[in-house]
């Protein structure tokens, strides 16, 4: 596929997302923050059943020796990125996708998150021209390498060819586990619901109580 | 149009992104927003220092700028898109925020990140709809960073709020 192509289908494929992000309010920052802080899971069970269908969608193309899967090498400085990342997005009240969205409906200061996530990339660069960690694309191995704190890299792919078992296997097991806790998230909500109902039960039966003191009270 | 008049169910929306995401991964690659922004950075970096950018090596070993990497693209469509869909739902708004504590808090998180994206090599977006779903090792450590960056963020947002 040309460059040009490819770049169309891209602005298709978001312009598709951001009307459906916009339209839902599906929020990544808020599945996470909004179950750690509020133990509310709107969005979280709208993450995991799109992961399910992502795990299931794509190892079952890798399976055939489809797709394209991104490979380079992980480490020490993914973990450490994304839990930098993750601060950032509760401290912003929106992740990358969100910063776009809300740019899109007018929020400035989305806009200035976004504006502000430029520069902390390029500060970024400043650094890594410094010290150049982590190491390039061009000198990953694909092996760990502990002078570098990075481990390597491994995915449904390498699974598939080191051990000679469909991807797909690998996938479902993964589907499995999210699915265990999406019916976990559904529990729990049941039990919040029935505890509600008690409480608004309660509540109701008090004031009754004590008009019944009253009348007895006044005879 | 009843599409623009209701909040559309947030399930329902994830698995339209899902089933085009895996179309994305066929054809180019999965959906990512980390990588664009990167481009897009340097893009306005050298629009901005010209030639002397290339003293930087980071630009051109690990993110060599060019305009026509599709990863942009798909940030620029998010924008579109949401656009459209606040503007013909009659939701868009110039909305500034009112206190100085909302604008340092988003100034730091933005900061945060950038650097965060651009030390692990990936997103959120990747982590969630690319790396994990490949059952890439990277997307256990991201996944875990995240809810362990989200949980220390939430701390410290409770704190501001509550103070």
């Amino acid at each position: 596929m040309s460059p040009v192509a490819e770049c169309l289908l891209a602005f298709l494929f978001g312009s598709v997302v951001g009307l459906l992000v916009q339209r839902s309010r599906y929020c990544n920052t808020a599945a996470l923050r909004d179950a750690i802080l509020f133990k509310s899971y709107r969005n979280t069970k709208a993450l995991l059943v799109a992961m399910m269908i992502l795990t299931v969608g794509f190892t079952a193309f890798i399976s055939v020796g489809a797709g394209h899967p991104l490979e380079f090498d992980v480490g020490l400085n993914t973990f450490i990125g994304l839990f930098l990342f993750g601060i950032g997005m509760v401290l912003a009240g929106a992740c990358t996708v969100m910063t776009w969205v809300k740019t899109g409906e007018g929020n400035v200061g989305a806009l200035w998150a976004l504006l502000f996530t430029f520069i902390g990339m390029f500060l970024f660069s400043l650094l890594w021209s410094w010290n150049y960690w982590p190491p390039a694309p061009a000198s990953m191995t694909g092996e760990p390498n502990l002078a570098t704190l990075q481990l390597g890299f491994a995915n449904a792919r390498t699974l598939q060819e080191k051990l000679g078992v469909p991807a797909i296997v690998f996938g479902l097991v993964q589907a499995g586990v999210l699915f265990a806790i999406y019916r976990a998230i559904l529990r729990r909500e049941r039990l919040q619901r029935e505890r509600h109902r008690s409480e608004a039960e309660a509540r109701a039966a008090a004031p009754a109580q004590g008009e019944k003191r009253l009348q007895t009270r006044a005879a | 149009m009843e599409f623009f008049r209701r909040t559309l169910d947030p399930v329902i929306a994830l698995i339209a992104i899902a089933v085009l995401d895996i179309f994305l991964f066929l054809t180019i690659g999965a959906w990512t927003v980390g990588g664009g922004e990167t481009m897009m950075t340097g893009l306005m970096a050298w629009l901005v220092l010209g030639d002397d950018l290339q003293r930087l090596p980071f630009w051109n070993l690990v993110f060599p700028i060019r305009a026509d990497d599709w990863r942009i693209y798909i940030s620029l469509g998010t924008l579109f898109g949401a656009a459209v869909g606040a503007i013909a739902s009659g939701e868009f708004r110039l909305r500034v925020p009112r206190h100085l504590s909302e604008w340092v808090l988003i100034t730091i998180g933005g900061l945060l990140m950038g650097i965060g994206i651009r030390y692990a090599y990936v997103c959120n977006v990747s982590t969630f709809f690319g790396l994990a779903p490949e059952l890439n090792l990277g997307g256990y450590l991201a996944v875990s960073g995240i809810i362990a960056g989200a949980w220390v963020g939430s701390l410290i947002y409770k704190k501001v709020l509550e103070g």
